[in-house]
């Protein structure tokens, strides 16, 4: 069956799209398009359906309750030329990245390095530090930092005993972006789980090597440690970028959604809901969508295009 | 094979009797006529609203199917099921939605309703006049409702000063204010919230000076001095102490009544509106009341209206319109559902309605009926509903703008300035 479909199909080369070779096809390959079936109708369905409707919506204007008008590239013009809250909401999420993603992945490795170093209970530590990531996300976990970090919360009786009179951080234009920054860091669980993995992959032996040659242990990290790790590194790096421009439901949690106070919180995401949602600007908000898509696309193959001169592979 | 063929059989089988199942209900379950309804809300409104429904189904043997929401997230869910075309058969609407939903046939004029289904004798006029779209009748006013300051007297009792009255100016806010300072009772509680955000106080504080928040023709009601004014006058309260400090405004994210100023301890009074006296009553054991919004000058009022505090509306692509019509009529008109609805919606706005609600009323409801029943003098002309982008320039301009003076980002001159020629943009923007 197989070798009659193959000779049909190279036979026919100039009319591929032959009787013959569909139905071989079908007969051949019904079983399995059958099983990816659900699955494929869902990727055309809600993923691609509506991906493309947003690049359609993104050149119109649409308020939900009228049909779409045509607008050309208005929205994209207004976005660059005529709008300092996307220029607001640009700057906030850029903070947000820089500062967030390097600190994070810091933060991990250095938790990852101690786990690494074998001690007891260390099963029980490794679910301990990932649970953040798993809370991490969730509402619940936005409003306790919100409790937190009130004038009178938690970190503000902290410092008080230290005879510090703490601003209330989430109400001041100057710290709201950090308490989220530092919600970003303590969610450090994944990128630890998959360096402590990394970590298991450098063989023993260099090591010991480098201590017969007399090797710091400090030395030896950043030799041996570091370079080995480059790969899981890039790979944290990107998806922890990627995570961070996409964050959402802290900032709308614990700015009520406003993105408040005077837009220190205002995420691009958020920016881009409240228009969505808020004021029911839903081809501006498409657009908003496809440059944040833009903007995500350029910072991977940024990171990609550089990788070769600091990722190193043993093979 | 014979595996294969038994497992198709089966699956065929089973399938068979499961659309069997889904068909056949269809039919049976869709006899008695069902309407659905949507409404923003808390807890205590909900519960309202289905003992009275409960009672429609009873009486009419049509059975409503009902959910709510919180108003930020009631206007997204609304919007999005009006544009799959699902939208519900009766919808709670607000004054300032009412003529972008009517414009667009998002819901349906009720006229040839009125005097049928619809029964309207006795119904307050203003309130009649407040649903109306173009001349014809698209809502139905639930009740009447003011703005109204919400007032803790037991921290003007711990601090011993004399609570505010209907004739108290921003100036003796500001005196008052001073003592209320010095008294320094919990922590350091001040007498007002920062009202410089707040569009409903701004509204009023304009009417005042016979200007308005919007005119007719959707364009901006004042000018940059008056805003200016404005800003400089909440900016002076805000170095002196009288009201809130940034910081502690700032945690007013206009989301649920447990982040407001006075329910926080920071503040002894607040812009709020009359039906919430109740809702505001159940978050706190201190004794609450409320009275009108301050005086720009001894004597000057009319910045006060009485608004519909919502309506119901029928959906524009419903099925069952006549059905829901007497629905509306069975919620305003029904004595036994007034009872129940109480002035949760704001007071009644048919005599009948409210005469029968008054005897039963607890305290809370009762200082609510009378306050807007006597707003006297306070009481202005009904304001034209507000532009498409009123939610906007409200939302993303004034409360932005007040931060940003109140955190020394903006002088109140500049704020000012910038206030109008944005929001004149907004507006321009949006028509």
């Amino acid at each position: 069956m197989a070798t009659q479909v193959d000779t049909s199909a190279s036979t026919g080369a100039g009319r591929v799209a032959s009787p013959s070779f569909w139905s071989g096809v079908w007969q051949n390959h019904a079983p399995g398009y059958l099983f990816l079936l659900p699955w494929l109708i869902g990727f055309l369905g809600l993923t691609i359906g509506p991906i493309l409707t947003s690049f359609y919506l993104s050149f119109t204007h649409f308020d939900l309750l009228t049909a779409p008008r045509w607008a050309g590239i208005d929205n994209y013009m207004r976005m660059f030329t005529n709008d300092p809250k996307f220029a607001a909401s640009m700057r906030v999420t850029f903070v947000f990245v820089v500062f967030s993603v390097p600190l994070k992945l810091a933060f991990a490795l250095g938790v990852a390095l101690l786990l690494n170093r074998g001690m007891k209970g260390l099963p029980l530590y490794r679910a301990l530090f990932y649970l953040p990531s798993l809370l991490g996300a969730s509402v619940a976990i936005a409003i306790l930092w919100r409790q937190m970090f009130a004038g009178n919360g938690l970190v503000n009786q902290l410092l008080a005993n230290f005879g510090i009179q703490g601003p209330s951080w989430i109400s001041n234009p100057n710290t709201s972006l950090w308490t989220l920054i530092i919600l970003a860091v303590w969610q450090f669980g994944s990128p630890m789980i998959i360096f402590l993995a990394g970590l298991r992959q450098i063989p023993q032996d260099m090591y010991e090597a480098a201590s017969l040659d007399g090797a710091s242990k400090w030395r030896q990290f950043w030799k041996i440690t570091l370079p080995m790790l480059t790969p899981v590194v890039f790979f944290n790096a990107i998806i922890q970028t990627i995570e961070a421009f996409k964050s959402f439901t802290p900032a709308f949690i614990i700015s009520g959604g406003t993105g408040g106070p005077i837009n220190s919180t205002l995420f691009y995401t958020l920016y881009l809901y409240n228009e969505a949602f808020g004021f029911f600007r839903m081809g501006y908000a498409s657009a908003l969508a496809w440059v944040l898509l833009a903007i995500v696309a350029l910072f991977t193959a940024f990171s990609f295009l550089t990788s070769k001169y600091w990722v190193h592979y043993d093979d | 094979m014979s595996i294969r063929l038994r497992r198709r059989q089966f699956l065929m089988g089973s399938s068979a009797l499961a659309a069997a199942a889904a068909f056949g209900a269809g039919p049976a379950w869709a006899q008695g006529a069902t309407l659905r309804q949507f409404f923003w809300g808390g807890q205590a409104r909900a519960d309202r609203t289905y003992a009275v429904n409960d009672l429609f189904t009873a009486a009419n043997g049509a059975s409503v199917d009902s959910s709510f929401l919180a108003w930020g997230d009631y206007w997204p869910k609304l919007a999005t099921e009006t544009a799959g075309g699902n939208a519900p058969d009766i919808v709670q609407m607000d004054y300032r939605y009412i003529v972008e939903y009517a414009k667009r046939n998002a819901i349906a004029p009720l006229d040839e309703f009125v005097g049928g289904a619809l029964k309207l004798d006795g119904f307050d006029e203003d309130q009649l006049e407040g649903g109306k779209v173009d001349g014809q009748l698209y809502g139905i006013s639930l009740g009447a409702n003011s703005v109204a300051q919400l007032v803790n007297l037991s921290a003007f009792e711990e601090a011993g000063i004399e609570p505010p009255n209907r004739d108290t100016t921003y100036d003796e806010i500001r005196e008052k204010g001073e003592a209320f300072k010095a008294a320094n009772i919990r922590g350091g509680i001040r007498i007002i919230a920062d009202g410089s955000g707040s569009e409903p106080m701004l509204d009023n504080w304009l009417r005042q000076k016979g200007l308005a928040l919007y005119t007719a023709e959707g364009t901006l009601g004042f000018d940059a001095d008056a805003a200016v004014e404005w800003f400089t006058l909440w900016q002076g309260l805000r170095n002196d102490g009288i009201c809130v400090t940034a910081e502690d405004q700032a945690l007013d994210t206009n989301g649920p009544l447990e982040t407001t100023m006075v329910v926080m301890g920071k503040a002894a009074m607040m812009p709020s509106n009359s039906n919430q006296l109740v809702a505001f009553r159940t978050l706190m054991t201190d004794n609450l009341t409320i009275t009108n919004y301050p005086r720009i000058a001894p004597g000057v009022g009319g910045g006060h209206y009485r608004k519909p505090s919502m309506f119901f509306s029928v959906g524009g692509s419903s099925a069952n319109k006549e059905l829901a019509a007497e629905y509306l009529s069975f919620f305003v008109n029904d004595l036994e559902a007034a009872k129940v609805l109480g002035v949760e919606r704001g007071i009644p706005c048919i005599d009948k309605t409210r005469e029968a609600v008054a005897p039963d009323l607890g305290e809370a409801d009762q200082i609510a009926l009378e306050f807007v029943a006597n707003l006297g003098d306070l009481l202005g002309p009904l304001p034209p509903p507000p532009p498409a982008a009123a939610g906007e320039i409200d939302a993303s301009l004034l409360r932005v703008l007040s931060q940003e003076v109140a955190f020394g980002a903006r002088t109140p001159e500049d704020a000012g300035q910038y206030f109008v020629s944005e929001a004149t943009a907004i507006l321009q923007r949006a028509s």
